[in-house]
C-alpha cells in the first residue's frame, strides 16, 4: 500500500519535472528583450496602489503582490487611497509621481487620460492575455481613438434590476417572469397599493439616476442611438431621446419622495428593509444583504431591465469593465507593466479570489463552478446582452456627462414637465463643448 | 503734498540703520514675494485660462475660446442662475439676520444679563468646529435614517425629505450655517465691546438717551473697525460658501452654489476652463463689493 503510494508521488514528482522543464523551455525561448526585462524586475520595486476596498481590498492586494513577489523577485510596495479622491485628482496624479500600477475603470476614463499620454499602452501585455480574455473585454478597453488598449480588463458587474423574490410572491406575481413593461408596470403598482415604494430611486449624488438613463434609452432605441447619442451623432432634443423620457417620467408616480435625499446606500436600504418593489441598480451591494443575513441574500434576485421596444429586446446592459492601468510616468513601467500583466493573468486571478475576492473576472480562466444562485443569476443577466454599455460617465465625456448630464437628470426627476427646456440645455452645452 | 511725502520718505530712510533696512526688506518682501507667486499669479493664470477650451492636461492642447466659456455659463447653463440666486439668499440672509443677531447677542452679553456666562459658551462652541464637521453633524441628524427622523418615527422608506425639498433645503442649510456665523460674530464683537470705554455709556445714559441710541450713537461709532472686519468677514463667508454643502450633498448639483460649480468644472473628470470661468465670476463678486466698501469707509474716515 505504502509502496504503490510512493510510486504514484514519485510519478506525480515525474510529472512536475517534466511541466517545470517545458515551462524552462518556453522561458528559454522567450525574446532576449522580454528576458533583460524579467532580470531588469528582479530587485527592482514596484508600486502599487488599491483604489478604496477597506480590509478586505488590502488583503487581496496584498495576497496577489506576494504572488507576483514570489515569482519576478520584484518587491511591492502597496498603499490604498480613498477611492473617490483618487479619482477627482487622476490627472494631477498622474503628471506628479504616480504608483506604477492601480486598478482603474475602462472606457472614457482610461481611453482619454491614454491618449493624453498618462497611461501606458499595454498592447504587448493585452496581447500576450489574448487566449483567456473575450474579444469583447478586449475591445472594452481599447480606444477607440489610438487603436491601443490602456487598461488590461479584470473584473465587471452587472446594473440590473433588483428586488425581492418573497416581495413580488405577496402581490402574487412570479419573480421569475418580469420580462416586459407591462409585467414591471404591475409589480410597481401592487407594491405601490400595499403603501410601499414601487420603484426606488436616489439622486443625490448626481450619478446614481443616470443607470435609468442609459437603460431605458437602450431599451427604447437601442445601444447604437445610446452611444450615438452620447458622442454627439444623435441629438439630445430628437423625438426618440424624449420618448426616452417619456417613459421615465412614468416611473416618477412610483419613486420614494426623497429622491434627491438619498444615494445608492438609501436605495440598498429601501430593498433591505422591503420597503420597496423594485430598483435599477449595480449588482455591488448584494454583500450587504449577505453580512445582514444569509435569508435576506437568498431574498435578493436580479433580472435584465424589462424589454421596452421588441426591436431590441433586452440586448443591452450596462457592466461596468474594470481592470488594470499603468502610468506612464510611474519611476518603474516595465514593474508596472509585469505587474498588471499577472493581475490580470489566471494566476493573479486565483490569488484573488482565494484572498475573498467577490467580483465576477471577464477571463475564461475564471472558475464559476462554485457560485451561489444569486452570482449565477448575475452570470445569467450578463450573458443575456450583446451590448456592453460602461455607464454614462464612462461612456462620455467627462465635461459633460459629470457637470450636464447629471444636474439635467435631477432637474427632469424635480420637474418633469420642464424636459424640452431641459434637453435644449443639454444640447447647448454639448454644442459649446471644444471638439478637436 | 508731493514734496512733503518727499521730504518724509528721505527723513525716513535716513533714520533707518542698515539692520533695520534689511529687516523691513525682510518682512515686507517675504510675504509679498509669498503672496505674489502663491495668490496672484494663479489668479492671473486663471483669469488667462477662462478664455481657454483645456482639460488641464498637455499644455499644447491649450485652445483660444474668446469669450465662448462664459457664453456657455450665461446663456447655456441653469445651474449658473440656481447658483447665484442662493449665493445671494445666503448673503441676504447672514446681512440681514445673522450678522446682526451675532452683534445683537454680543450686545446682550456684554451688558452682563444673567446668565451671560452660559449663552456665551453656548454660541461660541459651534465656532470651534469646522463647517466640513458641522456638515456632517447635521447630515447625520436630517438625512433620510438620521436622527431627527428617527425620532419623529420615519424610518428611510418615509423619511421627509429636507435636503432634497428645494421648497426648504435654503432655510435649513441657511439655519445651520447662522448656526456657526452668530457665534463667530458674537465673539467678534464682543471683544471689540469689551474695549469700550463704560465711561462714554454711562455719560450718554445720564444725558438721558435710551437703549437704542446708545447702541446707535455710541456704541456703533467707536466700534468702526470692528464693524468693517464683520461686513468684510460676512460678505466673503457668503460667497466662498462650498464645505458644508459640498459634505451635505456629495454633489454640487442639488443646491448649486458658485464655489461649487467651480470645483465640479476644475476638479476630477469634469475638467474644463469653464471652471475657471466660474472662478473669475466669483473672484469679481467677491473682490468688487469689498473693495467699494473698504474705499468709502477709509475715504470718510480720512475726512
Amino acid at each position: 500500500m505504502s509502496e504503490e503510494k510512493n510510486v504514484v508521488s514519485r510519478r506525480s514528482v515525474l510529472k512536475g519535472a517534466a511541466i517545470g522543464g517545458a515551462a524552462l523551455a518556453t522561458g528559454g525561448a522567450l525574446s532576449a528583450e522580454s528576458a533583460s526585462a524579467a532580470t531588469r524586475l528582479k530587485g527592482s520595486t514596484v508600486k502599487w496602489t488599491t483604489r478604496g476596498g477597506g480590509a478586505t481590498g488590502d488583503k487581496i492586494a496584498k495576497a496577489v503582490n506576494d504572488a507576483f513577489t514570489k515569482k519576478t523577485g520584484a518587491k511591492v510596495v502597496a498603499q490604498q487611497v480613498n477611492s473617490d479622491d483618487f479619482q477627482n485628482n487622476f490627472a494631477q496624479i498622474m503628471q506628479g509621481s504616480p504608483d506604477d500600477a492601480f486598478g482603474w475603470m475602462a472606457g472614457y476614463r482610461s481611453n482619454h487620460f491614454g491618449e493624453m499620454g498618462l497611461l501606458a499602452d499595454l498592447t504587448r501585455e493585452i496581447n500576450r492575455l489574448k487566449s483567456t480574455l473575450p474579444t469583447a473585454a478586449i475591445q472594452g478597453a481599447t480606444s477607440p481613438v489610438t487603436k491601443k488598449p490602456y487598461i488590461l480588463p479584470t473584473t465587471y458587474y452587472p446594473w440590473g434590476l433588483h428586488y425581492r423574490k418573497s416581495m413580488v410572491k405577496d402581490i402574487g406575481m412570479n419573480p421569475e417572469k418580469i420580462n416586459n413593461w407591462d409585467d414591471f408596470v404591475k409589480l410597481m403598482t401592487l407594491t405601490q397599493k400595499k403603501g410601499l415604494v414601487g420603484y426606488s430611486l436616489g439622486a443625490k449624488g448626481g450619478w446614481e439616476a443616470m443607470g435609468t438613463f442609459d437603460i431605458l434609452n437602450a431599451r427604447v432605441n437601442g445601444y447604437k442611438y445610446h452611444i450615438d447619442l452620447l458622442n454627439g451623432r444623435a441629438k439630445w432634443t430628437d423625438a426618440r431621446t424624449k420618448e426616452t423620457f417619456k417613459y421615465f417620467a412614468q416611473l416618477i408616480p412610483f419613486m420614494n419622495d426623497n429622491v434627491m435625499d438619498i444615494s445608492w446606500d438609501g436605495m440598498r436600504d429601501l430593498l433591505l428593509q422591503k420597503k420597496t418593489g423594485a430598483m435599477m441598480m449595480g449588482s455591488w451591494f448584494a454583500n450587504d444583504f449577505k453580512a445582514k443575513s444569509q435569508a435576506d441574500y437568498d431574498d435578493l434576485w436580479v433580472v435584465p431591465f424589462p424589454e421596452i421596444n421588441p426591436k431590441f429586446g433586452v440586448d443591452t446592459i450596462d457592466a461596468p469593465l474594470d481592470g488594470i492601468s499603468v502610468a506612464a510616468n510611474g519611476k518603474n513601467v516595465t514593474g508596472g507593466k509585469a505587474l498588471a500583466e499577472f493581475w490580470a493573468s489566471p494566476e493573479g486571478i486565483t490569488e484573488a479570489v482565494k484572498a475573498g475576492d467577490t467580483n465576477i473576472y471577464v477571463s475564461k480562466s475564471f472558475d464559476t463552478s462554485s457560485y451561489d444562485a444569486f452570482n449565477k443569476q448575475k452570470l445569467a443577466v450578463l450573458a443575456s446582452a450583446k451590448n456592453i454599455m460602461f455607464f454614462l460617465d464612462r461612456d462620455a465625456r467627462g465635461d459633460f456627462a459629470g457637470p450636464v448630464v447629471g444636474p439635467a437628470i435631477q432637474n427632469f426627476i424635480k420637474k418633469p414637465s420642464d424636459i424640452n427646456k431641459i434637453l435644449e440645455n443639454v444640447q447647448a452645452q454639448w454644442d459649446a463643448l471644444p471638439k478637436n | 503734498m508731493k514734496t512733503a511725502a518727499t521730504v518724509k520718505k528721505n527723513r525716513s530712510r535716513r533714520s533707518l540703520s542698515k539692520t533695520d533696512r534689511f529687516t523691513l526688506t525682510a518682512f515686507v518682501g517675504i510675504p509679498t514675494l509669498l503672496q505674489i507667486i502663491l495668490l496672484w499669479v494663479p489668479a492671473v493664470v486663471t483669469i488667462i485660462l477662462s478664455f481657454t477650451y483645456w482639460n488641464g492636461i498637455r499644455l499644447k492642447d491649450i485652445q483660444w475660446a474668446g469669450i465662448q466659456n462664459y457664453k456657455n455659463i450665461f446663456i447655456n447653463n441653469p445651474l449658473f442662475y440656481q447658483a447665484l440666486k442662493n449665493n445671494a439668499i445666503w448673503l441676504a440672509f447672514f446681512v440681514v439676520v445673522a450678522t446682526p443677531l451675532g452683534i445683537m447677542l454680543a450686545y446682550q452679553i456684554d451688558r452682563g444679563i444673567k446668565g451671560h456666562a452660559f449663552y456665551e459658551s453656548i454660541y461660541y462652541l459651534p465656532v470651534v468646529l469646522s463647517l466640513a464637521v458641522i456638515g456632517i453633524i447635521w447630515n447625520f441628524m436630517l438625512q433620510p435614517g438620521g436622527f431627527v427622523q428617527g425620532l419623529m418615527g420615519r424610518d428611510i422608506g418615509n423619511a421627509i425629505s429636507i435636503y432634497g425639498n428645494p421648497k426648504i433645503n435654503t432655510w435649513v442649510i441657511l439655519g445651520i450655517a447662522s448656526w456657526r456665523h452668530i457665534g463667530y460674530i458674537m465673539l467678534l464683537y464682543l471683544s471689540g465691546l469689551k474695549s469700550v470705554d463704560p465711561a462714554l455709556k454711562e455719560a450718554a445714559a445720564i444725558d438721558g438717551a435710551t437703549e437704542w441710541q446708545i447702541f446707535r450713537k455710541i456704541i456703533l461709532p467707536t466700534m468702526q473697525p470692528v464693524n468693517i472686519i464683520i461686513v468684510v468677514i460676512t460678505l466673503i463667508e457668503s460667497l466662498r460658501a462650498f464645505d458644508l454643502v459640498y459634505i451635505i450633498y456629495g454633489s454640487p448639483t442639488i443646491f448649486p452654489l458658485l464655489n461649487l460649480l467651480v470645483f465640479q468644472n476644475f476638479a476630477g473628470q469634469g475638467i474644463s476652463m469653464k471652471g475657471a470661468a466660474y472662478a473669475v465670476i466669483l473672484l469679481l463678486l467677491c473682490i468688487v463689493p469689498i473693495i467699494t466698501y473698504l474705499r468709502i469707509t477709509f475715504k470718510e474716515d480720512l475726512k
